[in-house]
């Protein structure tokens, strides 16, 4: 079994006027110039640089880290590429007041964990980039400095999908199951 | 209890009698759609440890985002994919200048009323113009199916949107659907399967239809539809040959929300830069310089859209300082648009026309901009740098809005040229 409570330090996504972004796009998250790369260990190294202010994230973010965004975080393209930059870089989890559909699948389907938050952005205040943050996917509990908030647990397919690894190695479980 | 649309069509796929929104399923997708990326997505797939596809003729492959291949790493990715493509035996391949693949799959005959269709591009929700479910996935899971046949998929709750009045002329399905995310904005129907009904969407050819479905995407939601008619039914004929049955929402189907509409006093919409949403009637970014033009992509790139600019632009001469770009979104478009003239009358006003394929849309080649540079597009997306420089401008805009502005050289209301 995989964990299901990790804690880590944060990466809070802000504007210059220090609010968090909402709407980052995948095109803010993975450029379109990149898209020809098909190595995911090459990804990381272009997470976020079409995002203003966060241009040099992937030098700063360490594996283990926690990202924390605002709202529609990944909308646009379903370019998986801007989930894969993450898990290149070893990132823990992504946490954010809501998830671009697609994204949401893909980054379900690839095994990196996203928490959903309703309400996050009124509570900006409260998550700075690098204190730290702890994030329990199976009660949706997300615990800074002794306070808890109440995200979205992971749903049973996600839950299913993380531990297995990926889609694929869940895919795999369910051939077995069929017979 | 009635059903939604995209409860039925789930339903059947999954032959259970009913399921309801919010429940996660095990659907088989008729159709799995890929493009150039089919060269990561072939990775994953023999990555998983299998040697062939659960069922090649599920597969639809069609090259569009850089063709001709712009550099080495390009032409590596299209080999790759021919080369999956013949050891798999996938006979649903389309290879460069056949188009793009919204335009390319309904073409061909892989969309039909009823179809689940899923495709690793996020436009994918386009083929609901047909009556098929039709939703973006990624490129992970789209190797999954590649390898199982399978999906999971939460059933989406339900939008209608029910529109009703007369078109006005030069105002189009594109002013709507920017009126409409304006509204609803860019995560208001975020995982919503998205219902357009009443008059005004029945009037609507299937390449108006496929704009309002195709840009659904850009509020989110998972799927879009226009239920099938006479209109669609004549589209299809001759192009999908296999018995299909028609899928409609029970009259009494449950709504998260219900929404109307009337296009009767509509003005050509535009949306500024950097967002989808950031939407305001023509007249008010109307004055401002623009350097490019561009009348193509997934949204507007078919016959009637041509004809749009054709109208406009037939027998006069675009602004100086404008370059015009056409890209017909398939080769049956761009043999229609040569037959009736079009092409012609275009590249004659100024235009420069390129071959089938997403051109400069995604910020790959053909016409990506420099910093400072404004382009007005009939695109669905202006995300910032998506088209080049981070320091550029996109608008979004109908074809007329667009061939109105490529004429006069800075962003025009249609019904004044």
């Amino acid at each position: 079994m995989k964990a299901t409570r990790i804690q880590g330090r944060i990466w809070a996504l802000t504007n210059p006027e220090g609010r968090l972004y909402n709407d980052i796009d995948t095109d803010q998250i993975f450029h379109n110039r990149y898209l020809h790369i098909t190595d995911v260990a090459q990804m990381g190294q272009y997470s976020l640089d079409n995002l203003k202010g966060w241009e040099d994230f992937a030098k700063k973010a360490q594996p283990g880290d926690i990202v924390v965004a605002g709202g529609n975080f990944g909308a646009g393209s379903s370019r998986q590429q801007a989930v894969d930059c993450f898990r290149a870089l070893g990132i823990a989890a992504i946490v954010a007041e809501s998830f671009g559909a697609i994204y949401k699948r893909n980054a379900i389907n690839s095994g990196l964990p996203i928490v959903a938050l309703p309400g996050l952005v009124g509570l900006a205040g409260a998550f700075h980039s690098g204190d730290t943050l702890a994030v329990d996917f199976a009660t949706g509990e997300v615990v800074r400095n002794g306070q808890v908030y109440r995200a979205e647990p992971f749903s049973q397919v996600q839950m299913d999908i993380y531990q297995a690894g990926d889609i694929f190695a869940y895919g795999k479980q369910l051939e077995g199951q069929d017979g | 209890m009635g059903k939604t649309f995209a409860e039925k069509v789930l339903a059947r796929n999954v032959g259970l009698d009913g399921v309801t929104a919010g429940q996660i399923i095990i659907a088989r997708p008729d159709k799995l759609l890929s493009h150039d990326n089919t060269a990561a997505i072939s990775k994953h797939f023999y990555k998983i440890g299998l040697e062939r596809v659960h069922n090649p003729d599920v597969e639809v492959i069609v090259l569009d985002h850089v063709v001709p291949a712009a550099s080495e790493a390009d032409a590596v990715n299209h080999k790759v994919i021919r080369e999956f493509v013949a050891r798999q035996g996938i006979a649903g391949f389309y290879d460069v200048g056949t188009g793009i693949c919204h335009q390319v799959l309904p073409e061909y005959g892989h969309a039909w009323p009823g179809a689940v269709i899923v495709g690793s591009d996020s436009h994918t929700p386009t083929h609901g113009a047909l009556g098929a479910f039709a939703a973006g996935i990624g490129r992970t899971e789209a190797a999954a199916v590649m390898a199982t046949g399978q999906l999971w998929l939460r059933v989406p709750g339900s939008f209608r949107i029910v529109v009703e009045g007369t078109w006005p002329a030069r105002v189009s399905a594109k002013d709507l659907i920017l009126h409409i995310i304006g509204d609803l904005r860019a995560d208001g129907a975020d995982y919503r399967s998205v219902e357009f009904a009443g008059p005004a969407i029945r009037a609507l050819s299937v390449a108006g239809r496929m704009v309002l479905c195709n840009m659904s995407a850009e509020m989110g939601a998972k799927n879009a539809v226009v239920e099938p008619d006479e209109t669609t039914r004549a589209w299809l004929a001759g192009r999908v040959t296999r018995p299909y049955v028609e899928v409609h929402a029970d009259p009494d189907a449950v709504y998260e929300r219900v929404i109307p509409y009337d296009v009767t006093h509509l003005a050509p919409q535009v949306a500024r830069p950097h967002t989808v949403d950031n939407v305001c009637p023509v007249g008010e970014v109307a004055g401002r310089p623009i350097h490019q033009a561009l009348i193509g992509t997934c949204t507007n790139g078919r016959l009637e859209d041509l004809e749009a600019a054709g109208e406009i632009l037939r027998g006069k001469q675009i602004a100086r300082n404008v370059r015009l770009l056409v890209l017909p979104a398939s080769r049956e478009v761009l043999l229609a648009a040569l037959e009736k003239g079009l092409i012609a009358d275009l590249v004659a006003a100024g235009a420069t026309v390129l071959n089938p394929g997403c051109g400069p849309c995604l910020g790959a080649h053909q016409g990506i901009m420099a910093p400072g540079e404004v382009t007005i597009s009939t695109a669905n997306r202006n995300f910032k740098g998506r088209m080049g420089s981070k320091e550029a401008f996109t608008y979004l805009a109908s074809p007329a809005t667009v061939a109105a502005s490529a004429l006069t050289g800075v962003i025009t209301d249609p019904r004044e040229v």
